[in-house]
């Protein structure tokens, strides 16, 4: 039995799942669609790591990340959870110690965080605008007929230069629609749609900020070569792709979760395996205690509110913490 | 008569002040609520976009009095508490453009000229035009005038014994309790820097301070050194800045970073200041040369979506971590 720590990233797109061992090797790593239902998605790579692991491996630390994590920490009995920002600075910081700039495209979302002596200084979110995200990609692909797995490598051939006016998904496509009436060949686009991908990431979250190398690239996206190369162009340097880049945010978390159970001296909150089988319902409501009107989320185990949080007076944690 | 005094801007350092001044002119004090959602909204709503947040809310809890049926709203134009430096100018032109901005308030604005060389503004000959325009005599505004600066004196006291401007005003008035001090945790400690009216108004920064009291973080802010100290700190400049409040912070940053007592600095500024830009430079020039971390936080009118919270917790744990592993 080696000592495992365990960190689970919920996003709303994906759900990720990593177990890394004493040395820090990734032992398992899985990463799945949340489809709108982060409790399953949890159990069903949880299952996954009991089925391939669980003989060999005695889980000994756990941490929750991602818009997720408060229900995912409630759930598995975790030992932190923590911020997304900090899960993917963490991570990046463990394989490129001097990291600077922190490019992270995911499927619907995407972040730059920026660094300074292995310190989070400045960090930019972006949740509402496809165009700088995968979901951009996704559909351009499956419009042109290429397999996103081939998306990249398709525009690295490209000799061209075909500039897409990127500024939304809706401007782009029928940007790209009458270049390809132009002529222009699928490789060429490609090349364009990743340039003008890179260009809305950078205007949206660079702007107003010094991006100083090393730069990596990590999140769903950065499978795509084409896209690294539009970086590389973009800031003029080597872009670096870290081996794990779709599931830094639960390695950072696994990371966290060991300094922390090292910090008490080894007892993790892991309620086990097992802890799948119990019944959890979120729910939400809008709180009309005073003006402020807060969205609270209340999740219930076996009928009886576990957790709850989003009250900015902190009224309904108080209540849940005083009950248990 | 009913006063009413918006609890925004400086009232979070002159509150105390100006309440009393009232109160022992015989008159009614109506304090604006606390800022909430309304509040801001109403405030962006009436004035001009391109105007800085924290006076966006100002104006909100002006109309918020408004509602509140009182005769005068109290608007004092801040020239000068320091020779030779002056006011955001914002503050000085703050009763005209309520006056001339706002309707239903040509009539209302109670205002005065507040100029001194100290921190002290209780000069009553600051206050003669109150006297003037509400029929009170010379000396009854000197007496209030001189309650009123003691009563302040007392709530800097605590002030500069490191509470917060908030603890420091309930207990002026007898409410709340006096901590043990000397607590010092072997956790972190943060300078936190930002003008009182961004750092106290806890729903503009969603709750900064008591944020930081769950991180289990100690943290300084510069309303809690002495005056005196705060200009130490830049002496040594060729030329500081013309804003005093922008000086104060400057000074307290300097102080900060140089005298190494913090594990990191915060500086909260609002979206839209202008002395903030030449400020937040100066500071990170600062933080560059002795390496101790620093992080801006910018407070903007869309509160609740933006990631204030999560900025601060990412900046915490780094620097636990790193203290972590200097150990
Ligand atoms: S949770 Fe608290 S702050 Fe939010 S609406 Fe209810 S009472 Fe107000
Ligand atoms: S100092 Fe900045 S925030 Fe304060 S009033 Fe002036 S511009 Fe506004």
């Amino acid at each position: 039995m080696v000592k495992a720590y365990v960190g689970i990233d919920v996003g709303s797109v994906s759900t990720n799942i990593v177990a890394l061992d004493e040395n820090y090797e990734v032992l398992f790593n899985y990463y799945a669609r949340t489809n709108g239902q982060p409790l399953d998605a949890i159990k069903a790579g949880l299952e996954k790591l009991k089925k391939e692991l669980g003989n060999n491996i005695n889980i000994s630390g756990v941490g929750t990340t991602g818009s997720g994590r408060q229900l995912a920490g409630v759930m598995v009995g975790a030992d932190v959870i923590k911020n997304e920002i900090t899960a993917h600075a963490v991570a990046t910081t463990h394989y490129v110690p001097d990291v600077r700039t922190i490019f992270e495209i995911g499927g619907q979302d995407s972040k730059i965080i920026l660094i300074k002596d292995q310190m989070v200084i400045d960090f930019a979110m972006n949740t509402v605008c496809a165009a700088g995200t995968g979901s951009f990609l996704d559909h351009q692909a499956e419009r042109l007929g290429v397999p996103i797995e081939k998306f990249g490598e398709l525009a690295l051939t490209s000799t061209n230069d075909v500039r897409i006016a990127g500024r939304c998904t809706v401007f782009a496509e029928s940007d790209m629609i009458a270049k390809q009436q132009y002529g222009f060949s699928k490789a060429d686009i490609i090349k364009g749609l990743c340039k003008a991908l890179v260009r809305n990431y950078i205007n949206n979250l660079g702007r107003g900020k010094k991006l100083e190398p090393p730069f990596v690239f990590q999140g769903g996206v950065a499978a795509n070569v084409g896209i690294k190369a539009a970086f590389e162009e973009e800031v003029g340097h080597e872009v670096i792709v870290p081996k794990y880049h779709n599931v830094m945010g639960a390695i950072g978390v696994a990371l966290l979760a060991k300094e922390e159970v090292e910090k008490k001296k080894g007892r993790t909150n892991f309620r086990g395996f097992n802890s799948l089988q119990t019944d959890f319902v979120p729910s939400s409501f809008i709180c009309t205690g005073c003006s402020n009107n807060c969205e609270v989320i209340k999740v219930e185990m076996n009928g009886t509110p576990i957790a709850m949080w989003g009250d900015r007076c902190g009224m309904w944690k108080e209540k849940v913490k005083r009950a248990i | 008569m009913k006063i009413g005094v918006p609890k925004a801007l400086l009232n979070f350092y002159y509150g105390p002040f100006w309440e009393t001044f009232f109160e022992e002119l015989g008159m009614e004090v109506v304090l604006s609520e606390d800022t909430n959602k309304e509040i801001i909204d109403a405030g962006v709503r009436e004035s001009v976009p391109e105007i800085c947040v924290p006076i966006k809310i100002f104006i909100g809890h002006v109309l918020n009095l408004l509602e509140k049926d009182v005769d005068y709203v109290f608007i004092p134009r801040m020239v000068s508490i320091n020779e030779g430096e002056i006011f955001c100018p914002k503050f000085m032109g703050l009763p005209d453009m309520i006056r001339h901005g706002l309707e239903g308030l040509e009539d209302k604005v109670l205002t005065c000229h507040i100029k001194s060389e100290s921190d002290d503004i209780s000069d009553y000959s600051n206050y003669l035009s109150i006297g003037n325009t509400l029929g009170i005599s010379k000396e009854k505004i000197k007496k209030a005038a001189k309650v009123a600066g003691e009563h302040w004196k007392k709530f800097r006291n605590y002030n500069k014994n490191g509470y917060t401007a908030l603890e420091s005003y309930n207990l002026v008035y007898g409410k709340g309790k006096l901590k043990g001090r000397n607590n010092r945790k072997k956790g972190i400690k943060i300078g936190l820097l930002g003008y009182v009216y961004n750092v106290y108004d806890s729903f503009v920064n969603m709750d900064i301070l008591n944020k930081l009291k769950e991180l289990n973080v100690e943290f300084i802010t510069f309303d809690m050194i002495d005056e005196d100290e705060l200009r130490n700190n830049i002496d040594d400049m060729d030329k500081v800045l013309f804003w005093t409040f922008s000086n104060k912070l400057l000074g307290a940053g300097y102080k900060f970073f140089r005298d190494m007592e913090v594990d990191g600095v915060i500086h909260i500024t609002a979206f839209g200041c202008g002395p903030d830009s030449f400020l937040g430079k100066l500071l990170e020039i600062e933080s560059d040369e002795t390496q101790i971390p620093f992080m801006t936080l910018r407070i903007d009118e869309h509160t609740g979506e933006n990631h204030l919270q999560t900025r601060i917790e990412a900046f915490v744990d780094m620097l636990k971590r790193k203290k972590l592993k200097a150990i």
